[in-house]
């Protein structure tokens, strides 16, 4: 089983933000991680390997610095990678980067699965899975939180989540796009070994020329950027000052006395 | 005139409560246009259609068989017969676990740009412009589409319910469907017979700042039989598997409402603050001051809710 799995570095959502000029957030100070999404995506990829053979190719798009996850993917024993390099596609918005995923995701050939998270924590979107499984002509499910392969390895079996515990359970054939919900599995760490061989993996660069893009920048999205910044609030919490313990103990008696709730 | 259309969503033969605030959308974008709103209800008989146009004046029924119950090639294919068919400038559908399954494909259906998990949209100079929550809803960001037509997925109660009272009309909509490429075998309950945390009067919930199982134990379960109530938890708790899916609280998990819920370690994302924002009393342990759940508590502490939580437990005595 050939399986994709597009990969998205995102910041750490526990960084202090900065925004600059309205436009953009200031790089300089973010640590940038693996999506979570992504990595439970990884996971599954990693799981169906294990029990149907095949490999495993992780692709992802971003300036050099991404390569760190996609070689952290590698050392959870990901085979190989493309690294979509080119800022006219960072330029684009969601339909620019899958048109160009989907040129990488067909440049690999007999791809049976593409998996990625249902959404990015950045962009909070929820669209590059959906488009690019459009792109391709496959089929696809989103909010997958169990999948099954069917004997032989054509059909797949699928759970998607719904609201309020419910799951909807899918049949469809391959190849198909997934996006893989949190809770699916529990990603694995990259052992000391897997560090060592994730060096020596194949990692192919492609610019948009080399897939033959013409949708890119700006010019080639379908949305336009407005502006960026911190949401104001109409209601902000009452925040309790002093230590630990002083505002555990004005806050425990604020709820007896004030809001009377205990 | 040109429409402002909403894709209806049901369940089981009952509409969704986003279709209800789609509605309302509808109506500000289009008067904002000068358009006109409408909506297109895709099931297996007219019912819902009917029902739809209490809410506003115009109605497309798509009915077919393979209508009863949701599935994304249709929907894409539904959506293009109808806009293509009716002027249709602008569509408005859920973003709910369904809607985010299809509206992409229906916006590359109709070649439209789509500006998804919005969360309120205004129209400046003839152009909507959509906000939306990004970064975890720590920043809000500002699109629009380039494309003639647009689409857009709106988060749940980004907009107040329409009220019911309209007697608009309904008009079939003849649409071959082709094939779909899904096969619905069940739908199935995963996380019935357990707790049922949603009567509790007090609610203590953990999330990713709890940092482990045996943490999450210690402060959280604690300090819920403290104060006699239930503990909970936030998505990432249960995907890690500290405690039961039937204790999470949020968009996939149980709404609850209880007189005082303590979010400790949780940094509010949307998905949460839908299953709980109706409390009567929050409070809020985070040791980052940004967390949105601040924008939400009656009460907030900034700080580390392991030296919190346990003073907390001391002054309770």
């Amino acid at each position: 089983m050939k399986i994709v799995v597009l990969v998205k570095e995102v910041p750490d959502m526990e960084s202090k933000f900065k925004i600059i000029g309205d436009a953009k957030i200031d790089e300089s100070q973010i640590a940038f991680k693996m999506n979570d999404f992504d990595e439970y995506a990884v996971e599954a990829a990693l799981q169906l390997k294990e029990k149907f053979g095949g490999e495993v190719v992780i692709l992802s798009s971003g300036p050099e610095r991404v390569t760190k996850e996609v070689r952290q993917a590698f050392a959870m024993g990901a085979d190989w990678g493309i690294h979509v390099s080119d800022p006219q596609i960072d330029e684009g918005d969601n339909y620019v980067v899958a048109g160009a995923l989907v040129k990488a995701i067909e440049s690999v050939g007999g791809v049976d699965l593409v998996l990625t998270g249902v959404q990015a924590e950045d962009d909070q979107a929820g669209l590059t899975g959906v488009f690019a499984a459009d792109m391709l002509n496959f089929a696809h499910c989103t909010n997958v939180v169990k999948i099954e392969v069917g004997g032989d390895q054509k059909a797949l079996t699928i759970n998607r989540e719904l609201e309020g515990g419910l799951n909807e359970v899918l049949e469809m054939a391959m190849p198909a796009v997934l996006t893989i919900q949190s809770g699916i599995n529990q990603p694995r760490y990259p052992t000391l070994p897997g560090i060592m061989k994730a060096k020596k993996k194949r990692l192919d660069l492609k610019k948009a020329a080399d897939l033959g893009i013409s949708a890119l920048g700006e010019a080639g999205s379908k949305t336009k950027f407005h502006k960026m910044y911190f949401p104001v609030s109409e209601h902000k919490a009452e925040i309790i000052q002093g230590d630990a313990k002083a505002a555990a103990k004005t806050l425990v008696d604020k709820l007896r006395n004030e809001a009377k709730v205990i | 005139m040109a429409r402002i259309l909403v894709i209806a969503e049901q369940r089981n033969g009952k509409l969704s409560e986003a279709t209800l605030e789609l509605c309302k959308a509808a109506k500000e974008i289009a008067s904002g246009l000068g358009a006109t709103p409408a909506a297109a209800v895709f099931f297996k008989d007219d019912s819902l259609a009917k029902e739809v146009a209490n809410y506003i004046p115009e109605v497309f029924a798509v009915v077919d068989g393979k209508l009863g119950a949701y599935d994304a090639d249709y929907y894409a294919q539904a959506v293009k017969a109808v806009v293509e068919g009716q002027d249709v400038k602008g569509v408005l559908i859920p973003h709910s676990y369904d809607g985010v399954d299809y509206a992409g494909k229906a916006a590359l259906a109709i070649g439209a740009g789509i500006v998804s998990n919005c969360n309120k949209a205004t129209v400046e100079g003839g152009a909507v412009v959509f906000t939306r929550n990004t970064y975890n809803g720590k920043i809000q960001e500002q699109k629009s589409v380039k494309t003639d037509k647009f689409v857009a997925t709106f988060e749940k109660g980004a907009y107040d319910k329409e009220a019911a009272g309209g007697a608009g009309s309904v008009t079939a909509v003849a649409v071959s469907l082709g094939d779909s490429r899904r096969k619905i075998k069940e739908v199935i309950a995963t996380m019935a017979g357990s707790v049922d945390i949603s009567q509790a009067k007090v609610i203590v919930s953990g999330g990713r700042g709890t940092k482990e199982k045996d943490k999450y134990n210690d402060v959280i379960v604690n300090l819920a039989k403290k104060l006699g109530g239930e503990y909970a938890a936030s998505r990432p708790v249960v995907d890690a598997g500290w405690t039961d899916a039937a204790r999470q609280v949020g968009q996939s998990g149980k709404t609850v409402a209880p007189v005082l819920y303590v979010a400790a370690g949780i940094s509010g994302a949307i998905q949460h603050v839908a299953g709980m924002k109706g409390s009567q009393c929050i409070v809020a342990i985070n040791k980052d001051p940004e967390a949105p759940i601040f924008n939400i508590a009656t009460y907030g502490i900034v700080g580390d809710l392991f030296e919190v939580i346990p003073a907390m437990m001391e002054a309770l005595g």
